[in-house]
């Protein structure tokens, strides 16, 4: 077949359109070459453990059903695949964090093994992971929108952090940071507008 | 719940991909996308921004158990030859159950595939779609190029006002220009429908539903524009075909 490519030389678009035509080489190669960086969005919200790895494969068998949904363009904004695979993670990861949230307010074990119930402690355990805020310092600097993003006070940057790296509620960013959830719930929806008007400003994503 | 109001629609837009929105509220903002185009784009705009963000998220490795669990449930059964033949468009149709065929079968089995994605972009006929009976009332478009080869493939639902190109053969970017598609009604002058793309696969919404604009167009074409926004098509016809109805 050399029509196509070499596999290592095809873009991730390529790949995606290849695994929507059943070529099962193709998806094997996106997840050699996403895997890493999409498991480590999922450990950012549930911490390293089981319930990480099983988002994981619950997304990657989504990625493989619904490859041909990968629209490369929606409405004349180009949509980058780590983009779509990026939010198809951290959607798989959010129920499961509320799940899990749901099962703790209901005093309900975990619907899976008893060994699994120790997944936050593992969390907890794990080497200090850089912090939330420190993350999206990182990501605003990457992207050069950091002088844009410090014209926020800072606790609104805390919490759009929070609520985006670890996956917490208005609720839970409210405990965490002291502060009441109506102000949190502002302080959100501001550094959203701030964070769109900045990538816009950068040209980065289109407002 | 208002869902008119654009300034909502994108709080609840960035919300929901924040993760923020939660509960019911959630739930009804899902179903809320399937049926409407204009949601899904909110998202799309927002997954882009806030996807910008998990660039600086750290890797991890998982263990080797998550492929082989992925690879045991999506391996594809029995010995489908998806690596055989000539990759483009044919071997495209093997998986819509169709027998390799001409034009017309290429057309409807392609429906078929559109049809069955899971995704979005449709909402009043996804009964009969989903129970496989009836394809929905669409407009289909495959453009070739001057040799036969299928290039592109346009679809719309009757009713609907968005529109998939699909890129189904390899198409070359032009070294300078936009590839424009225009619609050529029987008796009177063409009209764009935008650029198309030259890869994947791009969604867009129509001025108008696709069975106002449509109806009387028999043929589309691709031309090589110097502007994008031309009001009339150019000399240089890069690929054509005919506009269906499906119904």
């Amino acid at each position: 077949m050399k029509l196509a490519p070499d596999p290592d030389t095809r873009s991730l678009q390529a790949l995606i359109a290849g695994a929507a035509q059943g070529d099962h080489a193709c998806f094997a190669d996106i997840y050699e070459r996403t895997h890493a960086h999409l498991f480590g969005v999922a450990v950012r919200i549930l911490g390293q453990g089981q319930a990480a790895e099983d988002v994981l494969q619950e997304a990657y068998v989504s990625i493989w059903k619904n490859a041909a949904g990968y629209r490369s363009e929606v409405d004349g904004q180009p949509i980058q695949p780590m983009t779509w695979l990026i939010a198809i993670v951290r959607n798989k990861a959010l129920d499961a964090f509320r799940a899990r949230a749901r099962r703790k307010e209901s005093g309900l074990p975990s619907s899976g093994e008893a060994g699994e119930l120790d997944e936050e402690d593992i969390e907890s355990s794990a080497a200090p992971a850089p912090s939330a805020m420190q993350l999206l310092e990182q990501a605003t600097e990457a992207l050069h929108i950091e002088g844009c993003m410090n014209a926020l006070e800072g606790s609104h940057r805390q919490s759009l952090a929070l609520a985006y790296y670890q996956g917490l509620s208005h609720t839970e960013v409210a405990a965490q940071m002291g502060a009441p959830l109506g102000s949190v719930k502002a302080w959100i929806r501001r550094g959203l507008e701030k964070l769109k008007a900045c990538l816009a400003a950068q040209g980065v994503v289109a407002s | 719940m208002r869902y008119t109001n654009p300034e909502l629609l994108e709080h609840l837009a960035s919300a929901y991909v924040l993760g923020t929105l939660a509960g019911g509220a959630r739930r009804r903002f899902e179903r809320l996308q399937r049926d409407r185009v204009d949601v899904r784009v909110r998202v799309a705009q927002w997954e882009a921004r806030l996807g910008q963000l998990a660039l600086s998220v750290p890797a991890h490795k998982p263990s080797p158990r998550v492929w082989a669990a992925i690879a045991a449930r999506t391996q594809p059964a029995g010995t489908r030859q998806a690596a055989q033949g000539k990759a483009s468009w044919l071997g495209w149709l093997r998986p819509a159950g169709f027998g390799v065929g001409g034009v017309a079968a290429g057309v409807i089995a392609a429906s078929a595939l559109f049809l069955a994605m899971p995704t979005l972009f449709m909402s009043s006929d996804q009964l009969a779609m989903r129970s496989g009976e009836k394809l929905p009332q669409s407009y289909v478009g495959l453009l070739t190029d001057a040799q036969g080869n299928g290039k592109l493939l346009v679809s719309s639902l009757r009713h609907g006002k968005t529109m998939t190109v699909k890129v189904i053969g390899p198409i070359t970017p032009p070294a300078a220009g936009k590839l424009v598609l225009w619609a050529v009604p029987a008796n009177g002058p063409a009209f764009s429908l935008g650029a198309v793309p030259t890869s994947g696969s791009a969604v867009s919404m129509l001025p108008d539903t696709s069975e106002k604009l449509l109806s009387k167009v028999g043929k589309l074409m691709v031309t090589l524009e110097a502007d994008a926004n031309a009001a009339k098509p150019g000399e240089t016809v890069v690929f054509s075909g005919n506009c269906a109805k499906l119904w």
